[in-house]
């Protein structure tokens, strides 16, 4: 066999929108925006850090000089490792251009899989979304797939992460109303993972806060930075901007402004304490200028996500994507189609932790049929970005001239060895021949969906947490409650 | 804004997104599998002209068996030209098949189509295509004609000539056509001289691409390459399409599905480059994956993205123009999976610069022909160009102005910049974003029932810009010598 | 001592060729009646395989494999019995009709056919009329499939049935016909007597004339 030399492969796809000069060029936009425009602030705590660190702060304005950006850049780690909180197995690793795939949080409503119907969303529709989370292998980390709203609505955050944690061993992304939510949250956690310590060397769970739109960091958001940090635990800090509406209808002002406000969290997170784990996070998009719905499946959101990856990348923060998702209203072509734009573009682009799959209605409805379907498209994006392997045994250039001319390879070992790995096989995804395809039913992809999505609510069980760990779980709850009720 | 009057030096921006798939190194060595294959193994060639062509050429010929001296296919390759200028019927120069400029279009012979008004799978007949033809030439993410379904209702033999005819009376679009032989050839080329005003005319300034398919591995009918040569003879440029699969007709692994189909592809190149110099030559692929539960060629896998940007980063690298597959789906209903597996194809061929991009109205692994599914691409197709135009970064984009203006906690709707910029957004026609009580009120439509009302109403009431009489009674009087021709064959 | 069919059947399903192969060696060593080797170790291993197939769980390829590992064990036993008592589900002539050079489809029709226990005499590509009639007249076929690709080459298949019919073979034999553009209406339209959408299915279909 020859020796290649000077040879340079492309072991994957290679993709980006943004050259690096235009990234800087964004950083840079952004940085003036700190420094001249600046952000408020509504936590006093989070200013007198800010204060501190060297910010410019005239009453809830502050304004961030380039330096103490720089600083935080500099210190943030560049990787965040998130485990199974069953296994320990450090599973989901945020770093360069590895996507994970997850569902999304706080929708109003979800589709019951068994009437149709939309209604609103339950502790019981949680914990059968996390089920099926737990089941589809494609599926790396959860968020709840709905609000709780059949519990006392102050503390439904409790109520939801314990459906959460109980009904998946998977990395959680968790909301919460506020940083005591957070605080009872992470008391669960603790005693899952067997200490404060535990959790912070192994963490299962990342806490979620999001800035408001443009340039403002309200109290709960702020807060939740500093607490995040205090305790040395990952946080997600992610704006939703949308072009026209809260940044300007450019794209790269888009990018701008939205990077500044993750940013300015940044710089909350790391004047707290240096070194905190941080997740950049970002849902850029448009507002539709018809309907004025904040869209989840616009070609501009895919643009955006993918710009907003080669920023991350340029920056090396790890990032929080999203994809997956859908503005239809129901689970038709038109989901197909958005679905499969934005899992393809966020799989080749590499953010890390890629949230929102199974939301339809622009993000105000989950679907779990929809989340099943996605786990097909996320195992088809995951084949195109392995790339194509070019060797002397793919190649294979002996087996061609031994089968010759008008011959097949479906005898061949060298198929046989290959063909499983080379070629990825959907689950629900038909490539019946069209007699067997109506032998079988006539079934469109969502009545397949339908039935693996109740065949794992009927038949499937995640691995329990033991029956101790349950019952102080349930205590924190109960506690909670019981606090509210006074 | 007042920055200062700074040049920037040493910047370079993406224009657009940037994929590849293969790098340089690799395209290299993909060809040179396939020169070695050539070299080496050779191919089956059926054909006794295509014979001697090769013969003549320097080929070494051994019985039906060919084997081509790399050098032979290296002159080929860079004799072939880098670009082809297609024209629409009007003449107007419209697809530029060179660089990674891309074009979608619908596909061609499925042996069923999908009744758009009744919703019936049946054998496709001459009005068909007539309707297609009028879709094609409605939708504005469709570059140009391909029949839709090979046409069931006419002399057998001359399904192709009818479908030909029925295209050029309902869309002035450029064509992509296949015939069954020479005979066929000829007659499509006659009709189209007609449209061009003359032969000359038609070779200057081509509107239509004739197509031909060999069938790998290695093997070339009489019919797939004898039209590649009556391409060159007749200077109309061709697409030479191997349909390749892996684990089938090519080895498991992709590298070697791609050197089938790069040296099936070389195969007609060289035949048409010994015939003519220089002649228009587009390197096709449809090239996929077998499915081995069903043994379908499937349509709507991800490795028929992948093994496509695969073979166009090959192209590429050679400077050929080519012809790509997207928008197409194993489904057999519309529905989700159509929806999920058309997009996923056509953004991926789209950002792997292939020129042109057929099949965008195939469904259930090629066997049917949808109008509903090209009118559903068409939208598509929108999303994806917005997405290929990638983001501007200057000062006028990042707003910095805009953004100190507004300040925290305003909002963008009043500014004058929105105004100017938001007509940039993609405006979707078929895409759904009302709010779920106005979607409701509207009747709860699903994407499919909008789409079937769009391409009902372009069938009902799109007038395509008409031909002369004149120019209608020629191509009838050609269609009436082939239909005699036939008859007295039989 | 076991008499090998149960793990002979295994090693079928998991297409292990030298398994095989050193077990039926074993098997015949042992003194095993070769026709029970056949019928108990080799046959069963394949129709769980077909079986296996037809619902999903098995891929062509692991198929072939399983049917491979069975032509090794039914080489060694072949020898040892008269050639008439080789067990055979029934000869079918099969091939590619006039003017069409595309045999994959014809050619794993006839794999999945062997792996059902059937003959199968392949006539190769561009076969007309002529070639299926000779092909009748020589080997007698209980079943002759005619497979096409295109629309043009599938109208050659209507001729050789006129020609059966003219040289009074038709009663003779059943023909079944298969590929991309046939569907069972054109099958009732040519008389012929069924159509198979699949290689899977093309054996159920001839299990179902020959009964």
């Amino acid at each position: 066999m020859p020796v290649k030399s000077n040879y340079a492969e492309n072991a994957s796809p290679m993709f980006r929108i943004l050259s690096p000069r235009q990234c800087e060029e964004i950083l840079l936009a952004a940085q003036e925006v700190l420094e001249r425009t600046g952000v408020t602030v509504y936590d006093e705590e989070a200013r007198d850090t800010l204060k501190k660190a060297g910010c410019w702060v005239d009453d809830i304005l502050v304004r961030i000089p380039s330096a103490v950006v720089d600083r935080a850049l500099r210190s943030v780690p560049k990787r965040v490792t998130l485990c199974n909180s069953r296994t320990g197995s450090r599973d989901v690793r945020l770093e360069g251009y590895n996507a994970y795939f997850g569902t999304g949080s706080d929708t109003p409503f979800t589709i019951d899989p068994y009437t149709g119907k939309r209604q609103r969303s339950t502790k019981q529709s949680v914990s059968n979304a996390c089920k099926v989370i737990d089941a589809l292998e494609n599926l790396d980390f959860v968020m709840s797939l709905g609000i709780v709203q059949d519990v006392p609505l102050l503390i439904s955050d409790r109520h939801q992460f314990e459906a959460q944690v109980l009904n998946t061993g998977k990395p959680i992304v968790t909301t919460a109303h506020d940083i005591y939510g957070f605080a009872d949250i992470i008391e669960m956690c603790e005693i899952i993972a067997g200490g404060e310590e535990e959790l912070r060397r192994n963490p299962f769970m990342t806490l979620y806060a999001e800035p408001i739109s443009p340039l403002q960091h309200a109290w709960e958001a702020a807060s939740k930075l500093i607490l995040a940090a205090k305790k040395g635990l990952p946080v997600v800090y992610t704006p939703c901007v949308m072009a026209g509406g809260t940044v300007p209808a450019t794209m790269a002002g888009v990018l701008t402004q939205g990077l500044a406000e993750s940013l300015s969290g940044l710089v909350i997170n790391q004047s707290t304490r240096e070194g905190s784990p941080f997740i950049m996070g970002g849902v850029f998009t448009i507002m539709d200028m018809a309907t004025t719905i904040f869209s989840y499946g616009s070609p501009e959101f895919n643009l955006l996500m993918s710009c907003l990856a080669d920023l991350a990348h340029y920056l090396k923060i790890p990032m929080f994507g999203t994809a997956g998702c859908s503005d239809s209203n129901l689970v038709d072509e038109q989901a197909g189609i958005e679905g499969a734009l934005s899992i393809a573009m966020t799989a080749l682009s590499g953010p890390n932790l890629n949230h929102d799959v199974g939301y339809i209605e622009y993000g105000s409805t989950s679907s779990l049929e929809f989340l099943t379907i996605n786990n097909d498209v996320i195992g088809m994006a995951r084949r195109l970005v392995r790339g194509i392997q070019v060797n002397d045994e793919t190649l294979a250039l002996d087996l061609i001239h031994k089968i010759g001319p008008g011959g097949h390879f479906l005898c061949e070992d060298h198929t046989m060895k290959h063909f499983k790995t080379e070629t990825y096989y959907p689950n629900l995804i038909d490539r019946q021949r069209y007699e067997s395809w109506v032998e079988t039913g006539s079934k469109t992809l969502f009545e397949r969906a339908n039935e693996k999505v109740k065949d794992i609510i009927e038949n499937y069980e995640p691995d329990p947490l033991p029956k101790d760990i349950q019952q102080k779980i349930r205590g924190i709850v109960e506690r909670s409650e019981q606090k509210i009720a006074k | 804004m007042s920055k200062s009057q700074y040049v920037r030096a040493n910047y370079q921006v993406n224009a657009t997104p940037q994929l590849k798939m293969l790098s340089d190194d690799q395209c290299e060595s993909i060809l040179n599998g396939a020169l070695e294959v050539l070299e080496r193994t050779g191919a089956e060639i059926h054909s006794q002209e295509a014979l001697d062509v090769f013969k003549k050429g320097g080929c070494w010929v051994d019985g039906n068996m060919v084997r081509f001296p790399s050098h032979i296919v290296e002159w080929a390759i860079r004799n072939a030209p880098s670009r082809i200028v297609i024209s629409n019927q009007k003449g107007e120069r419209t697809l530029f098949l060179e660089g990674q400029n891309v074009y979608y279009g619908p596909g061609p012979t499925n042996t069923y189509t999908i009744d758009p008004f009744t919703g019936e799978r049946r054998r496709p007949r001459k009005a068909d295509t007539v309707r297609a033809a009028k879709v094609i030439d409605a939708l504005p993410n469709i570059s140009y004609a391909m029949d839709c379904g090979t046409v069931m209702d006419v002399t057998p033999t001359l399904s192709d000539v009818h479908a030909f005819q029925a295209m050029l009376e309902n869309t002035n679009k450029p064509i992509i056509h296949w015939g069954f032989g020479i005979d066929q050839y000829q007659d499509i080329i006659d009709m189209a001289a007609v449209v061009a005003g003359g032969l000359e005319a038609l070779q200057q300034n081509p509107f239509i691409l004739l197509y031909s398919e060999s069938s790998p591995p290695l093997r070339h009918s009489v019919e797939a390459i004898d039209k590649a040569i009556f391409a060159a003879k007749n200077n109309i440029p061709i697409v030479y399409t191997p349909c390749t699969f892996a684990g089938g007709v090519a080895p498991a692994t992709m590298a070697a599905t791609l050197v089938i189909a790069v040296a099936d592809s070389l195969v007609g190149l060289v035949a048409g480059q010994l015939v003519r110099k220089g002649s228009g030559f587009v390197m096709g692929g449809l090239i996929s994956t077998m499915d081995m539960a069903s043994t379908i060629l499937s349509y709507g896998a991800a490795e028929l993205s992948l093994l496509s940007a695969g073979l166009t980063a090959v192209a590429r690298y050679m400077k050929i123009p080519m012809f790509s597959t997207g928008g197409c789906t194993d489904s057999k209903v519309i529905d989700t999976q159509m929806g999920l597996e058309a997009a996923f194809s056509i953004l991926i061929a789209g950002l792997s610069g292939a020129n042109l991009i057929h099949d965008c109205s195939y469904m259930e692994y090629g066997a049917t022909s949808s109008l509903e599914l090209m009118t559903m691409d068409d939208e598509i197709i929108g999303m994806v160009k917005r997405i290929l135009q990638g983001v501007e970064v200057d000062d006028e984009h990042l707003a910095l102005d805009v953004i100190n203006k507004v300040g925290p906690g305003g909002h963008y709707l009043a500014e004058d910049h929105t105004m100017k910029h938001f007509w940039g957004f993609w405006a979707p026609t078929l895409i759904n974003r009302l709010r779920y009580d106005g979607w409701k009120a509207e009747g709860s439509k699903p994407m499919a029932q909008r789409v079937k009302e769009k391409t009902q109403d372009i069938i009902n009431n799109h007038k395509p810009e008409p031909k002369s009489e004149s120019v209608l009674a020629e191509i009838q009087a050609i269609v009436d010598r082939a239909e005699a021709r036939e008859a007295n064959k039989r | 001592m076991s008499n090998y069919y149960e793990e002979l059947t295994q090693s079928i399903i998991s297409g292990q060729l030298d398994r095989v192969k050193s077990l039926t060696q074993q098997a015949i060593g042992a003194g095993n009646n070769p026709i029970d080797i056949i019928n108990q170790g080799l046959i069963p291993g394949m129709s769980v395989v077909g079986a296996r197939f037809k619902v999903g769980k098995m891929y062509v390829p692991e198929v072939l494999m399983s049917a491979r590992a069975m032509d090794a064990g039914m080489q060694l036993v072949k020898p040892l019995i008269l050639s008439e008592d080789i067990p055979s589900a029934g000869k079918i002539v099969i091939g590619t009709v006039k003017g069409d050079l595309h045999d994959i489809g014809k050619n794993l029709v006839s794999m999945m056919l062997e792996s059902a226990g059937y003959t199968v005499i392949n006539v190769g590509v561009d076969a007309g009329p002529e070639k299926f009639l000779q092909a009748v007249k020589e080997h007698q076929p209980g079943v002759i499939g005619m497979s096409a690709l295109l629309t043009t080459t599938m109208l050659s298949m209507k001729d050789t049935i006129e020609l059966l019919k003219e040289e009074g073979l038709r009663d003779k034999v059943k023909v079944i016909i298969g590929g991309a553009p046939i569907s069972q209406d054109f099958a009732d339209e040519i008389g012929a007597d069924g159509f198979a959408p699949d290689a899977g299915s093309a054996a159920d279909l001839c299990k179902k004339l020959l009964a």
